[in-house]
């Protein structure tokens, strides 16, 4: 059976850094079986387990860069070279957790939605409500291209 | 005067929060001193003044990332003096399990992301592999292990707490809500994978740990006190029982305190050069009454751990390092043993009859003006401690946390792995790793003193006595 599985992330403590989760919170409300949603605050090696069960993985994070309220979605490929260990880690290294400690190999996109305001609050900026229904619209888009449309 | 230099490690790398460290050489190249500076400022007992009182746990919760459901239970603990109520019992296992499910992952993090790299790949290791990643391409049963166990921990929070990180369920009286029966189903079907899994990596530990043994005769190998909570038994507890103190040859100092009564026989003092408190044990002064908290000082001061397997682990771990094991290099297998009883004791609590009773909780107003909550953190004992008006708002909050108390033990580590490793005017990775590396033993939390941004780089310089950089790496 085919499976989504969007992580988004991102801190509601942040203002506009909380809007994958309230994207996610849409997406459960309006379109609940369309994906498996987690929601947490930064990518951790453990989501690697999780995304290895999933055929399609979608990123969901906010960005400080770009226009106020635009949606950008790009694929993700597996990261090749070494990766290093911070506090956080990157979509592509989590794919590449996957690949090598799984052998699975999940197709992955990011999908970004430019915030504004980033300072401690837990609302978000106008510009970002309004582009929660374009950030939703872009999700179901892509997961029914990706699952139906070949 | 003699001539001097000072060598930078900043920040310290793979331990939760941002701290660096220096070290004194003399004119001869030799480490005289070392110190661990904690560079991040806290602020909760401050700005919690004036906020209700019943807002405490979840508040506290947000002082760390890693252990927040410490901070949660040692926070409800006090306000339920606060309420001077007895919570009911279920709510008194329900705490217990989501306790000692962070208590695996917490462990996990610890031994299988920070400080596996250097046990597996060697301290000397290019510092470009020498991570979870190089684990991964070295032993990837091994990184799967860490992750399923980290995972295991983190979904039995979310089960209970309803998030991994920062769930306020448990609440001044009790938890939130009860335990459902798919939940319980769901949590028991999993022990039997995470008991294997905390087996095998055991296994795995004492077969690599030989491999370090002259890293165990210089991490922080000293006679100390140690510090923990007992129960009735005299046995390893995290959630409830009496303060005992050991000395370094297994001799017990003081037995059956009373955590609320700490201000009695603990003491803390500032340092000039470090945001990070220094706690001791007054009736031996200060540094005198250095002591130590954490895995390492839980399995020195109980009698046993009372499960099964991992008192049979205790047994090989007395017989290979002694009753009493004065290195803290000993954390990592302390802190594998206490994963493996975490386990087991999370199985007789879901097999509890009471546990799925839906009496969870106790209300109440305030029925006391101060309270005093102590819980096992996974880094050792957390103490929060709170004075409410006649409103039931904070006036006053004090928290003492594991880091803190084993900051004396971190300094007299670092020194004493410096004075062994670092030698001259060159600099290697090595040498440092050490240094760092005693540090992850003690797996300390920094961020419990504050929250910090920011990516992890590393600038180490050897200066010379007129200030001349001799010697620099940067990663």
């Amino acid at each position: 059976m085919q499976h989504a599985l969007v992580i988004a992330y991102g801190n509601p403590l942040r203002g506009d850094d909380g809007l994958a989760w309230r994207v996610a919170d849409e997406l459960r409300h309006n379109a609940p079986e369309l994906a498996r949603i987690l929601c947490v605050h930064q990518l951790t090696p453990e989501l690697a387990e999780e995304a290895s069960d999933a055929e399609l993985v979608i990123f969901l994070d906010a960005a400080a860069e770009g226009s106020a309220g635009e949606v950008l979605c790009r694929p993700v490929e597996a990261q090749t070279e070494p990766a290093r260990f911070w506090h956080h880690i990157a979509p592509a290294e989590i794919l590449s957790l996957c690949e090598r400690l799984y052998a699975a190999k999940p197709r992955g996109f990011l999908l970004t939605v430019c915030g504004e305001h980033f300072k401690h609050g837990d609302t978000l900026s106008p510009v970002a409500i309004g582009a929660i229904p374009r950030a939703v619209a872009a999700l179901c888009a892509l997961t029914e291209r990706e699952f139906y449309a070949a | 005067m003699a001539a001097t230099k000072t060598i930078t490690i900043d920040p310290v790398t793979r331990i939760e929060g941002h701290s660096k460290i220096t070290l004194h050489l003399d004119e001869t190249g030799r480490v005289t001193d070392a110190r661990f500076h904690v560079t991040q400022f806290r602020g909760f007992e401050k700005f919690c003044e004036g906020r209700p009182f019943a807002e405490m746990p979840s508040l506290m919760a947000r002082i760390c990332g890693i252990c927040p459901v410490s901070h949660l239970i040692a926070s409800a603990k006090a306000c339920d003096e606060l309420l001077a109520v007895r919570i009911p019992p279920t709510a008194e296992k329900l705490r217990r399990i989501i306790g000692i499910a962070q208590v695996v992952q917490s462990h996990a993090l610890s031994l299988f992301h920070l400080s596996s790299p250097d046990l597996l790949l060697g301290m000397d290791a290019d510092p470009a592999t020498r991570n979870i990643f190089g684990v991964l391409e070295a032993e990837p049963q091994l990184a799967r292990d860490g992750i399923a166990l980290r995972k295991f921990g983190q979904q039995i929070i979310e089960r209970l707490g309803g998030k991994r990180i920062h769930p306020g369920w448990v609440v001044p009286g009790g938890v939130n809500n009860p335990l459902s029966q798919q939940d319980r189903d769901a949590i028991l079907a999993a022990i039997p994978d995470a008991l294997a899994i905390a087996l095998r990596s055991l296994a795995w530990f004492k077969g690599v740990a030989e491999k370090f043994a002259d890293e165990a005769e210089s991490f922080g190998s000293f006679p100390s006190l140690f510090m923990g909570i007992v129960n009735d038994d005299g046995n390893l507890a995290f959630y409830d029982g009496k303060l005992r103190f050991v000395d370094g040859d297994g001799e017990t100092v003081a037995d059956g305190l009373d955590g609320a009564d700490y201000a009695e026989f603990l003491g803390e003092k500032v340092e000039p050069w470090s945001y990070l408190k220094s706690a001791y044990y007054t009736p031996k002064g200060y540094p005198g009454g250095i002591y130590r908290v954490g895995p390492l000082a839980r399995l020195n001061v109980a009698q046993n751990c009372g499960t099964p397997l991992a008192d049979e682990e205790l047994r090989v771990f007395r017989m290979l390092h002694g009753r009493t094991p004065a290195s803290s290099f000993h954390y990592h297998h302390a802190r594998l043993i206490e994963i493996l009883h975490c386990v087991e004791r999370m199985e007789e609590l879901l097999n509890d009859s009471e546990i799925l009773s839906t009496h969870v909780r106790a209300e109440a107003k305030p029925n006391a003006l101060e309270g005093v909550g102590i819980a096992e953190a996974p880094r050792g004992t957390l103490l929060h401690h709170y004075k409410i008006d006649e409103q039931g708002l904070i006036i006053w909050a004090n928290l003492i946390i594991a880091t803190g108390q084993n900051n004396l033990a971190m300094n007299r580590s670092v020194l004493q792995v410096a004075q062994r490793y670092v030698r001259g005017e060159h600099i290697t990775h090595g040498m440092l790793n050490r240094v760092e590396a005693v540090i992850r033993a003690y797996d300390p939390c920094l961020s419990c003193s504050t929250h910090a941004a920011g990516q992890m780089a590393l600038q180490v310089q050897l200066l010379g006595p007129d200030g001349a950089v001799l010697d620099e790496a940067v990663r």
